[in-house]
């Protein structure tokens, strides 16, 4: 596991513990984002948080727009926009 | 279409006779199938001032009373079935004298003659009766979305709604996203029927069916809020869509959400389309830009459009004193303009969004306040000043921000904030609660010493 990917599942963890939300989901690369029991505006705030605790943003950084469906995608794009 | 309305024409009178106009769920659904006169003997609209309120969360049911009672009632009201019976309640008796027609029998007890619709009338098909044909231009009344307190009540005709309904170069097979009761839901609805057909879905099913569902119709537009679209861009199965016809309205699209739409569905017209309930569709955008393009100021297609004082967009689109159905209050100036609310600033060539005028942020679909926000945190004394903003976000367009000038610089920050956070969560909704608290020593103001409300 890299680093990006144990720090965005804790504060994914943490987001969705906030949220009040019943569901307990197997993390893994295929989990599609939107059915993992954070809604969008849960992944908004994930995406706020990491860019509190890393001082960047990869969607900001990147010159492209980018819509991840799935776990595995949103570490990927934060692996490669990392400096 | 508009060339085809006169005064003897409903909505029944102008659906093509051949061909599916709306597929839902079980079958596709041809004019004759909709067409049917045992609604109208439902409702009883022998008196020609007849008043309809439509509260119905079936959108082929809803889709059949309007093309039944289009120009045979004085009056249709749309009523979204998401409002709370108390607003429900509040805007019918706004409306005076009227018959309630729903299918969800046990949300409202209105104290007025009301219809249920059963099963018969929502499968009753051919050979229901012969549409007795137009006898009245049909008001229809629509609710805003209400950004503060009540919703409002604003009245269209068909002719006013159809006015920017032009018949596709294609026929487009659209996948229904907008509430059918919504003025935006009406826009794709009219447009789908008099020129294609649309795909209805039930209002419960998660995105992912919504999806499947068109892709398995031969879906070729949609007609999305930028949203909406930022979710479907997330969801699997969505590159599965062959769309011809991408529009977004309801919201302030932005660059990011306009390119990844055009690099998606490449091939597809992208439209952005600028609209409000109370004035109707504005403008359209197809160049998958940000703002609009400074020419459209001079007047277009018979609407004018005008910077007012402090960069407000005031938009003209009908004629006639408009006034809000239920507190009659007028919202339009002596010239027929409409304040839109929004605020624009001139970049080149180009006009850009830049907020509201009242200071309202979208976080994913919802309006906030900041104030609202404000005045929670001020109520710790342990907050000595504060400010909330939106701060731009991927996945919601824009995302709540705090800063906070702690009453005492010496606390404990990472304590600090969960005592924000909390007493935040305790006293506002989830997407109200600031995403980010950030601890300063002073507020960022503007020269006006205002709060800056953007980052």
């Amino acid at each position: 596991m890299t680093d990006t990917r144990a720090i965005i599942l804790d504060t994914f963890l943490a987001v969705l513990k906030e949220a009040d939300s019943d569901a307990s989901p197997n993390v893994t690369d295929d989990m599609v984002l939107l059915e993992s029991g954070l809604d969008s505006l849960g992944f908004a705030i994930l995406v706020a948080k990491l860019e509190e605790e890393q001082g960047w943003d990869p969607f900001s950084v990147s010159q492209t727009p980018y819509y991840p469906q799935k776990f595995g995608e949103f570490v990927a794009f934060y692996d490669a926009h990392c400096h | 279409m508009p060339s085809m309305m006169h005064t003897a024409t409903d909505l029944s009178s102008l659906l093509p006779a051949h061909g599916a106009l709306i597929i839902d769920r079980s079958r596709a659904w041809h004019r004759d199938d909709l067409v049917c006169k045992t609604l109208i003997d439902l409702v009883g609209t022998d008196e020609p001032a007849t008043t309809v309120v439509l509260m119905i969360r079936d959108p082929l049911v809803l889709a059949r009373a309007l093309i039944n009672l289009d120009g045979k009632v004085a009056r249709l009201c749309l009523l979204p079935s998401d409002l709370s019976p108390e607003t429900a309640k509040g805007l019918i008796t706004a409306l005076g004298p009227a018959r309630l027609l729903t299918d969800m029998p046990n949300h409202l007890s209105a104290g007025m003659p009301t219809v249920i619709l059963d099963q018969m009338v929502q499968s009753s098909g051919r050979g229901c009766g012969q549409d007795p044909g137009p006898r009245q231009t049909t008001e229809w009344i629509f609710a805003t979305s209400g950004t503060t307190g009540s919703p409002k009540l604003v009245t269209h005709t068909l002719q006013s709604l159809l006015r920017t309904v032009k018949p596709a170069k294609h026929e487009l097979i659209w996948g229904q996203t907008f509430d059918l009761a919504r003025f935006a839901g009406i826009q794709v609805f009219l447009s789908a029927l008099l020129s294609g057909k649309i795909i209805i879905v039930p209002a419960d099913w998660s995105l992912a069916d919504r999806i499947l569902h068109f892709e398995e119709h031969g879906c070729s537009a949609i007609s999305a809020t930028p949203t909406l679209w930022r979710k479907i861009l997330m969801t699997p199965g969505h590159e599965r869509l062959r769309l011809s016809q991408v529009t977004l309205g309801g919201e302030i699209a932005d660059q990011a959400i306009l390119q990844q739409l055009a690099a998606t569905y490449q091939g597809a017209r992208i439209t952005h389309i600028y609209a409000s309930t109370e004035a109707g569709t504005a403008f359209s955008v197809h160049d998958s830009k940000p703002g609009f393009p400074a020419a459209y100021l001079r007047s277009q297609g018979g609407i004018d459009m005008k910077i007012g004082k402090d960069g407000h967009l005031l938009v003209r689109t009908r004629a006639g004193l408009m006034r809000y159905v239920n507190d009659r209050t007028i919202f339009a100036d002596t010239d027929g303009f409409v304040d839109t609310g929004d605020l624009v600033r001139l970049e080149g060539d180009r006009y850009l969004f830049v907020g509201r005028a009242n200071g309202s942020i979208n976080i994913g679909g919802n309006k906030l306040h900041p104030q609202e926000v404000e005045a929670v945190l001020l109520g710790s004394p342990q907050v000595a000043a504060v400010r909330i903003f939106a701060k731009p976000n991927p996945i919601t367009g824009q995302i709540v921000v705090a800063e906070i000038v702690p009453s005492n610089p010496g606390e404990d920050v990472i304590l600090f904030k969960q005592m924000l956070r909390q007493l935040c969560a305790a006293r506002l909704k989830r997407w109200q609660v600031p995403a980010v608290f950030s601890i300063v020593t002073d507020l960022s103001m503007t020269a006006g010493q205002k709060l800056a409300r953007s980052s």
